[in-house]
C-alpha cells in the first residue's frame, strides 16, 4: 500500500492511499464529529457532521468520502465548520420531534451528544412539527419515525452486515422516511430476521428494543461484561450490560470486526429473557407427586447413596449439556469417568456431534483443521447450502450466506431434499428425491469435480478423457433424481469458483458418511481457507468441540437399557428430544441440576437440585472450528445455586473419592493441526450406505 | 449597592424548573442578599412589575401566557427561558400533531381520568389555545437560554451568578442538558 502524508490541523498525518480524510483522522487520534458514518458499512456522507475545509478548494468536503490525497492540508475545526455543523444539527432538531425528556435513548443518543457538544442551546428555525408516525407493529423493535435523522445507518447495517435488505428509503426531503420491504409496517415485513442489529446502529431513539428500553443509559450501568453466546455453533461475542443485577441491554461487536459484530435475535434477547424464567433455588426431594425442600446436606446425601448403589451393579450413567464450559465437562468427566468408572457419560445433542467427530475423524488424523471460521462464508465466491436452514439452526450463519450473496456476488447453492431458505437468490437450487445428506450423491459430485479437473489437465486425450466425469455427473442426476442440465450447472458453479465453502445441515451432520462426503467433496472443489476446510457446520451447540472431546460417548447408550441412576446437568436451553427425555424417565433415580423451574426433567426428577444458568457461569467454550472462547459471568448467582463442580465436589468427598484439580484440554490441541488445508486429502467412504 | 430586581413567570409547563431552582436549597438565602424577588409563583404580586431580570418556565399554548410572555419582555431588561418547554417548546408541543379541537376533546372528554360524561368542554372560561405550542422566541426575543427538562440547580444559580456579574451568560457543554 502507498503511503501518503497529509497535514490536518497543522499535524502530519501519515494515511494509506485509498483511505478517506476521515480515516486518516482517525489513525492520527484527530477528532471529527460524525453521525451517519459507522466503520465498516459504506460510508454515504449524508449527516455532513463530518464536513472539513481543504486547502485550495472553495467546497466544505465530507471527510467520510473524501479520499484523502498526498499533500493535502485539511481543517478540521474553523469557526466557520463549528457554525455549520451546528446549524446542521439544528435543522435536524427542527425537521423532526426530538423530545428528551421521554426518549429512552436520552443520554446515549449521539445527536443529543453532537448538539451538547455544539453549545445547541436554542434552535434558530421554526420547528415543522410534522406528524410523524410510531411504528409500534414489531413484537420486539419500535421506529418512531420522528426521531429520525434518515442517517440510513439501519439501512445499511441491515443491507450490508445483516443481509436481510427488509430497511429502505422512501420519499423525499422533509417527507423521507425509513420503510420495510415494500412500504409494510416492520411488524409485518417478509424479510426482518428480528435480529435488532439496525436498533444497535441507531444514533438516536429512533429504532428501539423494548426489552431494553428505560432499562437504563449506557452510563447508567454498573458493569459491561464481554462474553459468549452458547445458543449455536458460531458462539458470537457481546457485551452484556448489567444495572443493579438486571440486564440492561445487549449488543454485538461494533460493525467494524471481521465478522460483522452481528447477533441473531436469540443472541440478543435469550439474555434478558433467560434472567426472567423461575428459578430452582433450593435442592429439593421428591416425596410421592410432590418436592419438599431439603438441605444440600441431606440432598447430596441421597445421590451419593443412590449413586453408589447403582455404580455396584454398573447401572448408572451421567448426561451433561453441551453448553456446559469445558473446565465444568473436566469435572464431569475426572468425576463419572476417572473416579467412579462410569461409562456411561453422553450429552444431548449428541448424535448430531457424533456424526461431526466420525465424520470428521479421518481428516483429523491426516493433522489438518476440517472446518474454517463461519464467518469466512463471507470470503467465499460460491456458498454451498447442504440441506441446512440457517435462519432456524443459526441465524448469524444465515447472514453470512445472504451478504456473500447479495453484496460479495458470491454463487449460492442450495441442495436439500427440503424447501430452499435461500429462495430468490439461489443460483442453482437442487431439490433431492432421496433424503439429505445422503453420502452417495456427494461422493458423485465428488468424483465429477475430480474427474472434470483431471481432464481439463489432460486435455490431449480428447473427449476420453471426460468419460469419468460424465458417468461420474450420470449417476450423480440419478442418485439426486434431478436433470443433468441442473447438475452441470452446479458443477459448473463450484469449478468458476475459487473459495467455494459448504454449509452442512443437521440432516447431512447426523451422518459420519455424510459429513466425510461433503469434506470430501470440499477438498475436491478446493474449499480451502487459511483456518481449514471450507466447511461450516451447523451444530447446536456452543461447546461443541469441548464436548466431543471430554463426554461424547462412543455409541449411543441413552434408551438402550434401563438404568437405576441418571445424573443429568442441564443448561434450560435446548429443549432435550423427546426420546431422551422418554429415556430418561424410564431411569429408577434420576437426578436433575438445571437453572430453570419450567422444564420438562423438573417432574422426572427424584432429586432437583438448583444450578447457575449461563449467564451465571465463567470458563471457556470451544467452537466447532477450534476457537477457543471465554465465557464470563455477566450476574452472580443468588442463593443457594452451586456451581456444577461445587456440587460433583461434595457428592465426591460423600463417596471419599478424590477429584484432585481436573484440567480443562486447550481445544488448539484437540486437533492437532499441523499441515494446511490446502494439502487435506480426500477420503474412500469404505462402505456407502444406498 | 441596590439589589437586582427578578421575576419569574410559569407558563405552559409543570412546576419542574420553579423545583429545580428552590432545590438551590441554603444557596437560596445568599442569592436574596442580592435578589429582590418580586413576581413569581412563590411571591404573591398581581402584576409583572419592573426588573433587571424576567424568567420565564414554560412554553407558549394559550393567549394568556402569550399575553404574560409579552408582559414579562416589556418589564424586563434581560430574559431568561428557563427549561425545555421555553427553550424548544417541549412535552406541549406533542398537542401540534393534532387540531386544537381534538387537544380539547382528548384533555376534556377523552382521557381515562376525566368524568365528564356530558362531554363539556369549557369554553369562555378558558384562555383561547394558540394553534400550536411553540416556545417563546416565537414571540419574544430572549437573551439567555437555559434548557433542560428540568435544567440543573446548579445551573440556574451558576445564571444568576454569571448575570450578577454583569455577564449575559451562555450555558457551557458540561452543564447543558436536554433531558
Amino acid at each position: 500500500m502507498k503511503e501518503i502524508t497529509l497535514t490536518i490541523d497543522g499535524k502530519q498525518c501519515k494515511g494509506e492511499h485509498g483511505d478517506t480524510i476521515l480515516i486518516v483522522a482517525r489513525k492520527n487520534d484527530i477528532y471529527i464529529p460524525t453521525l451517519c458514518y459507522l466503520e465498516g458499512l459504506t460510508p454515504i456522507g449524508s449527516c455532513r457532521m463530518c464536513v472539513v475545509e481543504v486547502e485550495n478548494n472553495s467546497k466544505l468536503l465530507t471527510a467520510c468520502t473524501t479520499p484523502a490525497k498526498d499533500g493535502m492540508v485539511v481543517h478540521t475545526q474553523t469557526e466557520t465548520l463549528f457554525n455549520y455543523r451546528k446549524q446542521m444539527l439544528e435543522l435536524l432538531f427542527a425537521g423532526r420531534n426530538h423530545f428528551c425528556m421521554y426518549c429512552s435513548q436520552s443520554g446515549d443518543c449521539e445527536l443529543q451528544r453532537l448538539a451538547i457538544e455544539h453549545g445547541m442551546d436554542h434552535v434558530r428555525y421554526p420547528f415543522l412539527y410534522s406528524d410523524f408516525e410510531n411504528d409500534a407493529t414489531h413484537p420486539d423493535l419500535q421506529l418512531d419515525h420522528n426521531r429520525c435523522i434518515l442517517c440510513q445507518r439501519c439501512i445499511r447495517v441491515c443491507a450490508e452486515k445483516v443481509g436481510a435488505h427488509t430497511l429502505d428509503l422512501k420519499d423525499r426531503g422533509w417527507n423521507a422516511k425509513v420503510t420495510s420491504d415494500l412500504g409494510s409496517k416492520l411488524g409485518l415485513s417478509d424479510t426482518c430476521v428480528n435480529c435488532g442489529a439496525c436498533a444497535q446502529v441507531c444514533p438516536t431513539g429512533t429504532i428501539t428494543i423494548r426489552e431494553f428500553a428505560y432499562r437504563g443509559r449506557r452510563s447508567d450501568c454498573d458493569d459491561v461484561v464481554e462474553s459468549v453466546c452458547p445458543l449455536c455453533a458460531v458462539g458470537c461475542k457481546f457485551s452484556g450490560y448489567v444495572r443493579t443485577g438486571s440486564i440492561a441491554r445487549v449488543e454485538g461487536l461494533g460493525t467494524e470486526e471481521h465478522d460483522g459484530g452481528q447477533l441473531c435475535y436469540k443472541g440478543r434477547l435469550e439474555l434478558p429473557r433467560s434472567t426472567e424464567r423461575d428459578r430452582i433455588h433450593v435442592p429439593m426431594i421428591r416425596e410421592g407427586a410432590h418436592y419438599r425442600e431439603a438441605s444440600w446436606e441431606e440432598a447430596l446425601g441421597l445421590v451419593a447413596e443412590q449413586f453408589s448403589r447403582a455404580t455396584k451393579k454398573d447401572n448408572a450413567g451421567a448426561l451433561v449439556s453441551s453448553l456446559c464450559t469445558d473446565e465444568e465437562l473436566a469435572v464431569f468427566s475426572r468425576f463419572f469417568r476417572d473416579a467412579m468408572g462410569i461409562k456411561r457419560l453422553d450429552t444431548f445433542d449428541a448424535d448430531l456431534l457424533r456424526g461431526f467427530r466420525d465424520g470428521f475423524e479421518p481428516f483429523r488424523k491426516q493433522g489438518v483443521r476440517p472446518f474454517t471460521a463461519a464467518h469466512n462464508i463471507l470470503e467465499s465466491d460460491c456458498i454451498v447450502n447442504l440441506s441446512a436452514n440457517p435462519d432456524e439452526e443459526a441465524p448469524v450463519i444465515a447472514s453470512y450466506v445472504r451478504v456473500g450473496t447479495l453484496k460479495n456476488e458470491a454463487s449460492l447453492v442450495n441442495i436439500s431434499c427440503r424447501g430452499n431458505p435461500f429462495e430468490g437468490i439461489t443460483d442453482v437450487d437442487l431439490r433431492l428425491k432421496q433424503p439429505c445428506g445422503d453420502a452417495a450423491l456427494l461422493s458423485e459430485l465428488a468424483r465429477t469435480i475430480t474427474s472434470l479437473k483431471l481432464a481439463e489437465d489432460d486435455i490431449g486425450k480428447g473427449t476420453e478423457a471426460l468419460n469419468d466425469y460424465r458417468d461420474a455427473l450420470t449417476k450423480a442426476a440419478e442418485f439426486a433424481g434431478v436433470e443433468i442440465d441442473k447438475l452441470e450447472k452446479l458443477i459448473h458453479c463450484l469449478m468458476a469458483s475459487k473459495k467455494p465453502v459448504f454449509v452442512l445441515g443437521r440432516d447431512v451432520s447426523t451422518n459420519p458418511e455424510g459429513v466425510t462426503a461433503a469434506i470430501n467433496l470440499a477438498i475436491a472443489s478446493g474449499a480451502f481457507f487459511d483456518d481449514g476446510i471450507g466447511v461450516v457446520p451447523l451444530v447446536s451447540s456452543g461447546n461443541s468441540l469441548g464436548t466431543i472431546n471430554t463426554v461424547l460417548a462412543d455409541k449411543a447408550w441413552l434408551g438402550k437399557e434401563d438404568l437405576d441412576f441418571l445424573y443429568v446437568f442441564s443448561t434450560g436451553l435446548i429443549p432435550e428430544d423427546e426420546e431422551s427425555l422418554a429415556a430418561i424417565s424410564r431411569t429408577r433415580f434420576v437426578v436433575v441440576q438445571s437453572p430453570y423451574m419450567a422444564h420438562p426433567l423438573v417432574n422426572m426428577a427424584d432429586v432437583l437440585l438448583p444450578a447457575p444458568a449461563w449467564y451465571e457461569r465463567s470458563g471457556h467454550f470451544c467452537t466447532i472450528e477450534g476457537e477457543r472462547r471465554k465465557l464470563n459471568v455477566i450476574v452472580s448467582p443468588q442463593g443457594e445455586i452451586r456451581s456444577l463442580s461445587s456440587v460433583l465436589g461434595d457428592v465426591a468427598k460423600n463417596l471419599d473419592v478424590s477429584l484432585g484439580k481436573p484440567e480443562a484440554a486447550p481445544c488448539e490441541q484437540i486437533y492437532e493441526s499441523h499441515i494446511a488445508p490446502n494439502k487435506a486429502k480426500m477420503v474412500e467412504l469404505e462402505e456407502v450406505s444406498r | 449597592m441596590a439589589k437586582v430586581k427578578l421575576a419569574t413567570v410559569w407558563l405552559e409547563a409543570c412546576a419542574g424548573c420553579h423545583m429545580s431552582f428552590l432545590d438551590i436549597d441554603d444557596k437560596i438565602v445568599g442569592l436574596l442578599d442580592k435578589v429582590d424577588i418580586l413576581y413569581s409563583p412563590v411571591v404573591d404580586a398581581k402584576e409583572i412589575p419592573k426588573v433587571d431580570v424576567g424568567v420565564i418556565s414554560g412554553g407558549l399554548g394559550n393567549e394568556e401566557e402569550l399575553h404574560l410572555a409579552k408582559k414579562m419582555r416589556e418589564q424586563c431588561d434581560i430574559l431568561v427561558a428557563w427549561g425545555d418547554c421555553a427553550v424548544f417548546g417541549g412535552i406541549n408541543s406533542m398537542r401540534n400533531f393534532m387540531s386544537c379541537a381534538e387537544a380539547l376533546q382528548e384533555g376534556y372528554v377523552n382521557t381515562p381520568s376525566t368524568v365528564n360524561p356530558e362531554g363539556v368542554i369549557p369554553g369562555e372560561d378558558i384562555p383561547a389555545l394558540l394553534p400550536k405550542a411553540v416556545p417563546i422566541d416565537y414571540a419574544v426575543k430572549v437573551d439567555v437560554y437555559v434548557p433542560g427538562c428540568p435544567p440543573d440547580p446548579e445551573t440556574i444559580l451558576w445564571v444568576f451568578q454569571e448575570l450578577l456579574e454583569g455577564r449575559i451568560p451562555k450555558v457551557p457543554t458540561d452543564m447543558m442538558r436536554y433531558d
